[in-house]
């Protein structure tokens, strides 16, 4: 054949991500020169040193987004491409297929935005999310996605501790379990107009509440330097990067603290297929295909990025003391 | 038009999706990485998998629309519509073990067992095959009444892949809920009017 394997992937696209990575160094350095002088004092500075400028989204967003503070989080990963962040997305609101959020997501109302906090806390009410994200510090941290079809992407998170919010309402002793609910509004929401599909919505989720005050959990409101993209789950989404990409829940308009097991909307339509804890695990199957390995997208057709996934997505370091003593066969 | 014409044209029908998938394969390696996102494997597993399909129940439809439409020229293209039922099939069990598995043998082996909807749709692969050499004229010769019995096997490959199909729903049930509506209802007709059939010579 004629064909050859190594053109997969357009040379272009591999400079514009790695791009994102050598400007933002480059910024970085320059940024630590520029501080010595005493001259990165004004806001046009932190934007520039950091190398980011979000080209959409709510202006009042923009200017956080860009002074994300960095982090060692994957610093050694490959990325995934923006681009295929952003294009293959599982976000069933808007379109079984992967392709569809991009193309569907446009109609979303992103800004303004509130957030409802119920349940077993101190401080219940609705918050408007520019006064939530108004005094909270962001970071920039990559982290592995593991989907539980067995793919899997490497993404650059713009956000903050699930933990550092959390606090601020004051959960009580009888706050066991956190559960997270996304925008139900079908004008909006193409997928949930459809008459074909299983699931009820509005799509829940929820953590133990040691699983959401570890300091890996986050909530993103960017990534790749750019405000979230809405298929991505604009304008805030939860990322729990040990469990399977369905645990981390888009654009969320409700928290609630619970003292008894939420049910999850997989968890509701297929309790065999879906636990409440969806710990990536390579040595427990879906019962309709394999988890031992993965493909870390992009994957060429002739050069398959097929990898062995990792227990815990490789954060055990972080996570596998909340699961002690616990069968994860069982609690799958 | 001439039925030489006629089988041109059929044949180029049906070796259109494989055209333009094969088109897009190319431009992919030419470097235009878009076109099948992603995961490209996935995106032709899929593809050859619906034509397949397609063609499978193109190949059903040639009895009914003989009862129901009196079209009786579709008859002398069933054996190309079902070598090219095998063809995609192939494509499809080649593509998944080739751009999925990447021609892991042994994790090929496990899923084929473990997974009831892949054992399924191999079985219906494994049917096929014996349907494929047995298309030739010589051995409908050879085989005179027992061809056609044994041809009526597609029936059962149909069914194997309406389950493959209908074992994948996760949310959206109408794909693989359609695709199965069509395959009861074209083997119904033939189950329901042999039995209409039956029941007439027994009773007279």
């Amino acid at each position: 054949m004629l064909i050859k394997p190594a053109a997969d992937i357009k040379s272009s696209e591999i400079t514009s991500h790695s791009a994102y990575l050598n400007r933002r160094k480059f910024m970085q350095q320059s940024g630590v020169a520029l501080a010595a002088m005493g001259l990165a004092s004004t806001a046009g500075a932190l934007e520039s040193h950091s190398g980011r400028s979000p080209k959409f989204g709510p202006d009042w967003l923009k200017h956080q987004v860009a002074g994300a503070l960095d982090t060692p989080f994957g610093k050694d990963e490959k990325l995934t491409p923006y681009r295929d962040v952003t294009s293959y997305n599982n976000f069933y609101e808007f379109g079984t297929g992967k392709d569809e959020p991009a193309r569907n997501a446009g109609a979303l109302i992103t800004d303004p935005w509130s957030i409802t906090i119920e349940g077993e806390c101190e401080k219940q009410g609705t918050f408007n999310l520019e006064d939530i994200l108004k005094s909270m510090p962001l970071e920039e941290r990559i982290y592995r996605l593991r989907c539980v079809e067995a793919w899997s992407m490497v993404i650059p998170w713009i956000g903050f501790p699930l933990a550092e919010l959390i606090k601020r309402f004051k959960p009580l002793s009888t706050a066991k379990y956190v559960e997270f609910t996304t925008l139900e509004a079908p004008k909006q929401m193409i997928g949930q107009r459809s008459r074909f599909s299983t699931i009820d919505w509005p799509y829940v989720e929820a953590l133990r509440i040691d699983e959401a005050m570890n300091p890996l959990t986050l909530m993103a409101v960017g990534l790749y330097g750019e405000i979230l993209p809405k298929q991505n789950g604009a304008p805030i989404r939860l990322v729990v990067p040990w469990k399977y990409g369905f645990k981390s829940i888009k654009s969320i308009v409700k928290i609630r603290f619970t003292e008894t097991p939420p049910i999850n909307t997989w968890q509701a339509i297929a309790p065999k297929e879906y636990g409440f804890y969806a710990n990536v695990n390579p040595e427990v199957s879906h019962p309709r295909w394999s988890q031992a390995k993965e493909r870390r997208l992009p994957s060429g057709l002739f050069s398959v990025n097929r990898i062995p996934t990792q227990m815990f997505n490789g954060y055990g370091e972080q996570v596998a003391h909340l699961y002690k003593g616990m069968d994860l066969r069982k609690s799958f | 038009m001439p039925v030489f014409a006629r089988r041109c044209l059929v044949f180029i029908a049906l070796f259109s999706p494989f055209a333009y998938m094969l088109a897009q394969v190319v431009a992919l390696q030419m470097g235009d990485y878009e076109i099948l996102g992603p995961e490209p494997g996935k995106a032709i597993v899929w593809f050859t998998g619906e034509w397949a399909f397609n063609i499978l129940l193109l190949t059903l439809a040639i009895g009914p629309a003989r009862q129901w439409l009196s079209w009786k020229w579709p008859l002398a293209h069933r054996r190309m519509l079902g070598l090219f039922v095998m063809f995609y099939a192939t494509l499809h069990l080649l593509s998944y073990m080739a751009f999925l598995l990447a021609w892991q043998w042994q994790d090929i082996g496990s899923e084929l067992v473990e997974r009831p909807y892949l054992t399924l749709g191999f079985l219906a692969w494994l049917l096929l095959i014996p349907l494929s050499i047995t298309s030739t004229k010589g051995w409908q010769r050879r085989l005179k009444r027992k061809w056609k019995s044994m041809h009526k096997l597609i029936y059962l490959i149909a069914i194997l892949c309406a389950v493959h199909y209908l074992l994948q729903i996760r949310s959206n049930w109408f794909d693989p809920s359609l695709y199965a509506f069509i395959t009861l209802v074209l083997l119904g007709q033939r189950f329901s009017l042999a039995k209409f059939k039956g029941f007439f010579v027994r009773s007279t």
